[in-house]
């Protein structure tokens, strides 16, 4: 085994005094702030030099698992299909509740939200570490920190840094992220937490909960949630009360945070408070 | 000019394996969490002697800290005191002429111990994405995937401190001391000599 020189050894504990002043240093308050800011923002403009250049590659290994996959899908999709159309028409039974669906979609539609396509460029290692990733749209492109994050199926998290040509977005999966859900069937409000690999799980904030499993929660309810509302999070796997009488719900997220790629940030448009009033005889 | 270019190396060896990490390495082996700057630092260091080690595990560490949320310096003390083991265990590797998979091996069982301080590190300093089991439960398929990557990263590695430009000038394995060793018979001095 090798020995250490003194200068060696000497060093190696300065460097290890330097780790520890670092820790306590940002645990304390943010007073390396800017370094971080520089070093985030450097690193975000070669994430998307590199990814320029290896992300078709891995586009293709990450596809490869979902080959056999497909079949399974459209199967699935075929399903859904079915009972989408069953539902749809006994909406159309109730032809009042369908106008005022109709209607109430059109306010929704004249919410304004404009969805900006961004790419995921950089993954955090996880595991102890934040869920981040890192995405190559920034301020120039209108992003702010706080906007919602989407995969087209479902919510994906929110961002959390912005720098001038790429973002960080904190995945829903993070432990430290908590979203404000409502249960799509039973109006309850619930609160979604991230399991890390586990995905998510929710706990409802009614005294008497009723959530059952094959419930989709949706982000909600609007001006009580800094997420985009109406997002679908997940759908519930399996419910567990505890000894405690505490409901927890297994979720299984609506988005697929495993295979991230093209994602959309939610840019409310300015006009996105303002609501126009229905009118007698407006609606569809 | 030595000096120059072998930092330059370093540098740019330390930045393409961040690049490589957060774009190809995080996503594919989502969601175990291996890390190739880790396994460079320790790989070098094995071969390079603990006190390239320690300054490269610092730098890798903070850089990677630095760019990420969590408080800056935990990846630095973790990766410090990687190299310092790497660097002291590979010196006994290197004299008993271990091969790449054993090399590979041993670079992924200080990669997994490594991993294992990060996690412990966070868990008492309250971050909120890690915890003691979760960091527990990680550890096998850690040390499978870094072996894994390690058997590509030691013969490049070794290749690349081989290399003209930045050969350290010093031979790395250190003469601790000489062992007495008793006069041998007159009929075998040839044999031993040879």
């Amino acid at each position: 085994m090798r020995t250490l020189t003194r200068r060696q050894q000497l060093s190696a504990t300065a460097l290890a005094v330097l780790a520890l002043l670092f820790i306590s240093l940002d645990f304390a308050g943010g007073s390396l702030s800017g370094a971080r800011g520089g070093v985030t923002g450097t690193l975000g403009s070669l994430y998307r030099g590199t990814d320029a250049v290896l992300g078709p590659a891995r586009r293709f290994v990450q596809g490869v698992p979902q080959v056999a996959d497909n079949r399974q899908r459209i199967a699935q999709l075929s399903q859904q299909n079915l009972e989408l159309q069953r539902r749809l028409t006994a909406a159309q039974l109730d032809r009042a509740t369908a106008a005022e669906l109709g209607a109430l979609q059109l306010q929704a539609d004249s919410a304004g939200w404009q969805i900006l396509p961004a790419r995921v460029i950089a993954t955090s290692p996880g595991a102890g570490f934040q869920w981040t990733v890192t995405v190559d749209v920034g301020s120039r492109d209108r992003v702010r920190t706080g906007q919602t994050v989407t995969d087209g199926a479902g919510l994906v998290g929110r961002v959390v840094q912005v720098y001038a040509t790429s973002a960080v977005v904190l995945l829903a999966a993070d432990p430290a992220s908590g979203v404000g859900v409502r249960d799509s069937r039973s109006g309850q409000l619930l609160l979604a937490t991230g399991r890390g690999s586990a995905g998510l799980s929710a706990s409802p904030l009614d005294s008497k909960p009723d959530v059952r499993a094959g419930d989709v929660l949706l982000t909600g309810p609007a001006g009580q949630t800094t997420y985009a509302p109406g997002l679908p999070v997940g759908t519930v796997t399996s419910v567990h009360a505890g000894a405690d009488g505490l409901v927890t719900a297994q979720l299984r997220p609506a988005a697929a945070l495993r295979t991230l790629d093209l994602v959309g940030i939610v840019l409310l448009s300015p006009r996105g408070t303002h609501r126009t009033p229905l009118t007698p005889g407006g609606g569809g | 000019m030595m000096a120059v270019s072998r930092l330059a190396a370093a540098a740019a060896g330390l930045i393409t394996a961040l690049l490589l990490q957060a774009s190809l390495i995080s996503p594919l082996a989502f969601p175990v969490p291996v890390s190739l700057p880790a396994l460079l630092v320790i790989v070098v260091a094995c071969y390079a002697g603990p006190g390239v080690g320690i300054g490269l595990g610092f730098c890798t560490g903070l850089l990677a800290d630095l760019g990420s949320d969590h408080p800056a310096g935990v990846q630095a003390l973790c990766l410090l005191g990687a190299g310092l083991v790497a660097g002291k265990l590979g010196g006994l590797a290197v004299q008993r002429g271990y091969r790449t998979r054993g090399t590979a091996a041993l670079a992924a069982a200080i990669g997994t111990g490594a991993c294992a301080a990060s996690g412990l590190l966070l868990a008492i300093l309250g971050s909120h994405a890690a915890s003691l089991r979760a960091t527990v439960l990680s550890l096998p398929p850690v040390a499978l995937s870094e072996a894994l990557l390690g058997l590509l990263l030691v013969p490049l590695v070794r290749r690349l401190l081989r290399a003209q430009g930045i050969r350290s000038p010093r031979p790395a394995a250190t003469v601790l001391g000489r062992i007495p060793v008793a006069e041998p018979p007159a009929g075998r001095r040839s044999g031993v000599a040879a």
